[in-house]
């Protein structure tokens, strides 16, 4: 398992009260069922769900990631919702 | 002259500020199809009035204020109008679009449009009732040197004592800014800013100070049943988008600030890098955590992006994703409070905020470099409070920062850093990681301008992810972009409204199979997109995807297929570049500085900055335009401009 560094923005983060947190695992989404429950432990009347956790933008490392991308001790992961603006 | 279209009032008005002579501007149903409304209304009539001679700060600059069929019709995001003229800050054509009522009301005094010419004698305020002008003092109401909000209060007030009961009412005005011919000063109406190209000292050097608006004139639909039953669809899309409905309104444009980190497009220190170590201070989600009170909105719009933020215990209007990226990031400054407050007060003084700060970053780099002595220095802006007022009030060394980057840089030397666009500085999207929006910037016809530039940055990172620093099919999808805006825009609607083109799938599913698959796509289908850029009249029908043709076809009666909307933008579009080409635009100033076409972001990765030579010349195949930049006579024809 790796150490890997996870940090929450965009409405993920407004939805789940997540900042930054240190986790373990070998690949992507062995994150998510992970975020999932510190999310409700963090805020327990959230909404947030499985499928918002799969929509998130994920980078690992500053470069776009996929749920099966393999991590390493020291990565960090970057779990964004898409935007836009202008 | 009337109309036989409803949605519009059937008037346009010029009006003389020299003599104050009101008289009806000529504006055909021919010239409606045309040229829709709204900046492209005011990119003809300005086609008419500008040989290539006139200067911005004259009396034939005229000031004009259009609206578009839609505005106030209850459409989505339909509170929106333009202000275009010659600008000082650019030397060229410009427009700036805003929100507030004032268009609203603009249409209730049974006008469509206005254009002001000539100068006031002496500092002045006009009153528009039902089509009524009346001049006024602004010396002796007191008016003059009040900040924005302190004048449209008073301007309430005066109104309110006129009438002996409240009534409701639009109106716009200048900072003092404006009043001391800041180069890039705005327009402020209500709580929001038709911030670009210094549009407000154009009003200040006609000595106009402000402008109110009312009136009960009934502004028609042309089928209201299915128009109703089709804006309840429109704002039902607006509402279920992942962007429109979810992140917009819940975070507005400050929201970008984190996703512009991660791909490395976050303009930082002057735009000499794209990620800033302090982020997470300055970010989207933290001003939402620690200031954000409510969200708020322009007139019919569902998606209210605007957010109120508390400031001192008051509620203020918040920064958006520019200003908060370009008095952070890009001067490296970290106190998101001293950002709202900076940019609450920069409304107040009546100024863009994108280029004043744009222009502070430039001097903080000119002073570390030695080329100029200013005191300015990265990471202490402790005392951009009080510079931003000497800007206002041209003292000390507000007195040349009130002039830009671009002259600032002449004078001093710095060129290759400053950051503008035909005189217009960038917005907080660093290019060198989103070369699209690159070309957008060193094309937009107002100068370096995100969304006048088509705004890419949509594809390359921040709503979809295609390969960001590649050309292929930038040009032709920049073209694009521009011109669905643009049509937008005349229509007035909200430029934001346009984001549910991408099918929400593609948004809440970016790791699916399907939107890798489109992100891997589009860079290979430019050829496709210069069909359907050249034979736009070929799309003969709605599209699912664009509810806005159609609610213009039920709210105006005229035809307005997809296809026609695209040719009225590329001809509002193009009519502006010709314009500008009597001025003496061409290629040579569809430029960015060095810093962002030589020099590569990432030292390791040469592709990290513009290839911005490679993609003019196909915007330019692309758009029917020599390769010197200029419309060929050939499209001016195409295009029925000629
Ligand atoms: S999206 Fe924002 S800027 Fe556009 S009309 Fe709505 S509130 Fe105004």
């Amino acid at each position: 398992m790796a150490h890997v560094n996870v940090i929450a923005l965009g409405l993920f983060r407004l939805d789940t009260g997540l900042h930054e947190l240190s986790l373990e695992a070998n690949k992507g989404k062995d994150l998510y069922p992970q975020l999932l429950q510190k999310a409700h432990e963090t805020k327990p009347d959230t909404t947030v769900t499985q499928a918002d956790i799969n929509g998130c933008i994920v980078l690992v490392n500053g470069k776009t990631a996929r749920k099966g991308t393999k991590l390493a001790d020291g990565d960090t992961v970057h779990l964004m919702s898409p935007v836009c603006g202008g | 002259m009337a109309t036989s279209y409803a949605g519009y009032m059937g008037k346009v008005v010029e009006l003389d500020l020299t003599t104050r002579e009101v008289r009806e501007y000529p504006w055909t149903d021919e010239d409606r199809r045309k040229y829709i409304g709204g900046k492209t209304m005011a990119a003809k009539v300005l086609d008419t009035m500008l040989t290539g001679r006139e200067e911005a700060f004259s009396e034939e600059n005229p000031l004009i204020i259009s609206t578009g069929p839609l505005t106030g019709t209850g459409a989505p995001c339909s509170g929106r109008l333009s202000i275009s003229a010659l600008s000082p800050q650019t030397g060229i054509v410009a427009s700036s679009n805003c929100g507030g009522t004032f268009g609203y009301f603009l249409k209730k005094a049974g006008l469509d449009a206005l254009i002001i010419r000539g100068k006031c004698d002496q500092h002045t305020w006009i009153e528009i009732d039902n089509g009524r002008f009346e001049f006024h003092s602004a010396d002796e109401d007191g008016l003059w040197g009040l900040k924005a909000t302190p004048s449209q209060q008073r301007i309430k007030e005066l109104l309110e004592q006129k009438w002996g009961a409240p009534r409701s009412f639009g109106q716009m005005v200048i900072g003092p800014a404006g009043e001391n011919l800041v180069l890039y000063s705005g327009i402020i109406s209500d709580e929001r800013a038709a911030g670009r190209t210094g549009l407000g000292a154009v009003m200040g050097w006609k000595n106009l100070k402000g402008i109110s608006v009312t009136g009960n004139h009934e502004i028609t639909v042309a089928n209201p049943e299915k128009a109703a039953e089709w804006n309840r669809k429109f704002f039902r899309a607006l509402r279920t988008h992942p962007l429109t409905g979810r992140q917009l309104p819940r975070m507005g444009t400050a929201g970008l600030v984190s996703p512009m980190q991660m791909r490395g497009m976050l303009a930082t220190r002057n735009f000499s890098a794209g990620r800033y170590d302090q982020f997470d201070k300055i970010c989207g989600e933290t001003l939402a955590e620690k200031h954000n009170i409510v969200n708020k909105g322009c007139v019919s719009c569902p998606i209210r992006c605007s957010r109120t933020v508390d400031l001192d215990g008051k509620p203020v209007k918040g920064p958006e994703l520019e200003t908060l990226g370009l008095l952070t990031a890009n001067i490296e400054n970290d106190d998101l409070e001293l950002v709202i407050r900076l940019n609450n007060e920069l409304d107040e003084l009546g100024m863009d905020t994108i280029s004043c700060a744009g222009t502070i970053a430039w001097a903080m780099e000119a002073n570390e470099k030695g080329l100029w002595d200013n005191g300015l220095t990265f990471g202490k802006a402790d005392e951009l409070v009080g510079i931003i007022e000497d800007i206002a009030y041209r003292r000390g060394i507000g007195e040349e920062l009130a002039l830009g980057s671009k002259r600032l840089s002449k004078k001093y030397g710095g060129v290759d850093f400053a950051i503008q666009s035909k005189g217009l500085e960038l917005s907080a999207y660093e290019p060198r990681r989103a070369v699209g929006m690159g070309l957008g910037y060193a094309v937009s016809n107002r100068g370096g301008c995100h969304l006048n530039g088509g705004y890419l940055v949509i594809l390359e990172g921040l709503g979809l992810f295609t390969d960001p620093q590649t050309a292929h099919a930038k040009a032709d999808a920049t073209m694009m972009f521009q011109d669905l805006m643009e049509a937008i825009a005349a229509s007035g609607q909200c430029l934001f409204s346009s984001y549910i083109f991408f099918p929400g799938i593609l948004i809440t599913r970016p790791n699916s199979a399907l939107t890798t698959t489109i992100n891997k796509a589009i860079p290979y289908i430019g050829g496709v997109l210069r069909l359907i850029n050249k034979y736009p009249l070929a799309v003969q029908m709605h599209m699912p995807v664009l509810p806005h043709t159609r609610a213009f076809e039920l709210i105006t009666g005229m035809k307005m297929k997809m296809g026609d909307y695209m040719r009225a933008g590329e001809r509002g579009y193009t009519l502006e570049r010709q314009i500008s080409t009597r001025f003496g635009v061409s290629a040579k100033d569809d430029t960015l500085p060095k810093r962002l076409t030589d020099v590569p972001q990432d030292p390791n990765d040469p592709k990290t900055k513009v290839p911005l030579d490679k993609m003019k010349r196909s915007y330019y195949n692309a758009r029917g335009w020599t390769q010197d930049g200029r419309p060929k006579v050939s499209t001016l024809k195409k295009l029925k401009i000629i």
